[in-house]
């Protein structure tokens, strides 16, 4: 496959595998509760999300190690499986939120509870697991996740005031609401600055046998692929700002949020928002379900690759296996999933220093990058950007508990 | 000791947590009563199927029912809580004929209640208006 094309198709499938439940929710949220107000935050979380994908695949065309790998090694078992229970634990919250996104869409679509798709539809993620390839997940549920376009389309046909949008990218204070702003804000970060995000790319750059000649590519899927991702997560703000906040609907619910394309798109607004979602959180199932069996694996040292046959990696394969049907619990049990998304992301925000502090020391080790190590912009970004994101995380989230 | 802190520190955040304020209450019921609203207009446009707008306004129903009794349980001084109380009483039942229209595809029936559900939406936002000014 020719360059072009292999940047192409990165960036096309960066685009498609870019929104899940946990960015639809929280900008629907936002955009529907403060209007165009926190467009900054999915640009903060964005700007850090570039940067830390182009680190992730950087760090695996160099050095030949994915990141689990390179933390393990670098900093030990002990210190490692610290880490390793507080991203598994946030991850796990988020694959229950990504299974009922699944159900949830199913349940809009035809009218059948969300607790009973539960059991299906972790078949259906395990069963894709088990017999597909890297490169079917990677590539075949983001192309279905670009139904998710749909959002832009929406949000462009509800005419937004370019003034009003362009206020929102900077940062503005509520004069009230200021709890719900900060939570909101908080599970935005969390929901764009996905750890599980990394891992599933580090992994899969040596999946795809990446070199250092792969470095330029990278940089432009990274920067190209989540820009335009991040467009998509600001088209729901947007939507959700013109469509539902006029009507003073919040966004409590899946089957409110169901409502964000029925103005904008009046025939087909619906059905495309339920298949958007459905492909969405499949493509984000399979990703989560991946990136917590690749950090067992990879910080245990077993056998794994997608690409190989189960009972060439049994270890890697039943963590997968059990994780899937231990998610479909909770959903069965009908705990509601868009609860936990909020959850999982504000928690998401809260544990980044755990995830990110770690890999920027490796990023800047010259063991592992030589003379392709992190420079001060690089550094001084994502550091801001993840203590931003964790300030906000422990102020809020007490308020809001506090408060509701 | 050292295990003891981070039980109790969750226990005391849980334990203080406190009902949402009739300002916040007034609004979930006008998020619900718009909720009801436009998933009305997108099924008399025939854009959204049957199962999802019924499903959708029972929901509806059985919210604005439970933000109602906790609203009045404690009602916010200064209002005439025998209007709020029959406003929203009126509006819920509204709601709950509309899912029983879809349910018989009563078109021009569903449409008379959509109407009167506005009405009583403009009535529901004079009185959120009136709490938060009080606030």
């Amino acid at each position: 496959m020719s360059k072009a094309l292999q940047i192409a198709l990165g960036i096309i499938t960066s685009i498609g595998g870019f929104l899940e439940i946990g960015s639809v929710v929280t900008a629907a949220q936002a955009g529907a509760a403060f209007g165009y107000q926190l467009l900054w935050a999915i640009l903060l979380g964005v700007l850090c999300l570039i940067f830390l994908v182009e680190m992730s695949g950087r760090l695996a065309a160099v050095s030949k190690h994915t990141i689990v790998d390179a933390m393990r090694e670098r900093f030990g078992f002990p210190f490692f499986s610290i880490v390793l229970l507080g991203i598994v634990l946030v991850a796990f919250l988020v694959l229950v939120a990504e299974l009922g996104g699944i159900g949830l869409s199913l349940q809009i679509l035809t009218g059948i509870g969300f607790p009973w798709w539960a059991i299906p539809v972790s078949f259906g993620v395990w069963a894709l697991m088990w017999k597909g390839t890297f490169s079917l997940i990677e590539n075949g549920a983001s192309l279905l996740g670009l139904f998710t376009i749909a959002f832009v389309v929406a949000a462009v046909k509800l005419h937004p005031d370019g003034a009003s949008t362009a206020h929102g990218l900077l940062p503005t204070f509520p004069g009230e609401d200021k709890a719900k702003y900060g939570f909101t804000a908080v599970s935005i970060l969390g929901a764009s600055i996905s750890p599980y995000l990394m891992y599933f790319y580090s992994s899969g750059a040596i999946e795809d046998e990446w070199d250092e000649s792969y470095i330029p590519i990278n940089r432009f899927i990274a920067t190209f692929g989540m820009s335009f991702g991040g467009l998509l997560s600001m088209a729901v703000l947007v939507a959700a700002a013109l469509a539902l906040q006029p009507k003073g609907i919040d966004v409590d619910k899946f089957e409110q949020a169901a409502l964000l394309m029925t103005t904008a798109l009046p025939k087909w607004g619906f059905y495309l928002f339920g298949i958007a979602m459905l492909f969405a959180c499949l493509g984000a199932a399979l990703e989560i379900s991946l990136a917590i069996a690749y950090f067992f694996a990879q910080g245990l040292g077993w056998n794994w690759s997608e690409n190989l046959q189960p009972s060439k990696d049994a270890r890697f394969s039943f963590v997968y296996t059990i994780i899937i049907f231990l998610a479909a619990i909770p959903l069965v049990m009908g705990v509601d999933p868009i609860k936990v998304t909020l959850m999982g992301m504000a928690l998401t925000a809260a544990t980044l220093p755990l995830a990110i502090v770690p890999f920027l020391f490796l990023m800047n080790d010259p063991i592992y990058l030589g003379e392709h190590r992190n420079g001060w912009i690089s550094n001084s970004v994502v550091a801001i950007v993840i203590l931003i994101s964790f300030v906000l995380a422990v102020v809020s989230i007490p308020l809001q508990v506090l408060g509701s | 000791m050292i295990l003891k802190r981070p039980l109790v520190v969750p226990l005391l955040v849980i334990a203080a947590c406190k009902s949402p304020t009739p300002a916040e209450q007034m609004d979930s019921v006008i998020s619900w009563l718009g909720t009801a609203g436009m998933v009305g207009d997108a099924w008399l446009r025939h854009t959204t199927p049957d199962k999802y707008t019924r499903q959708t306004l029972e929901l509806s129903h059985d919210t604005l029912l439970q933000i109602a009794d906790d609203l009045l349980k404690s009602p916010p001084s200064g209002i005439d809580t025998a209007s709020l109380d029959s406003v929203l009483t009126r509006s819920r039942g509204r709601v709950a004929q509309m899912a029983r229209l879809v349910e018989a595809k009563d078109a021009p029936g569903f449409s008379t209640q959509l109407d009167s559900l506005r009405a009583d939406q403009k009535i529901v936002k004079r009185f959120s208006d009136g709490i938060e000014s009080r606030q």
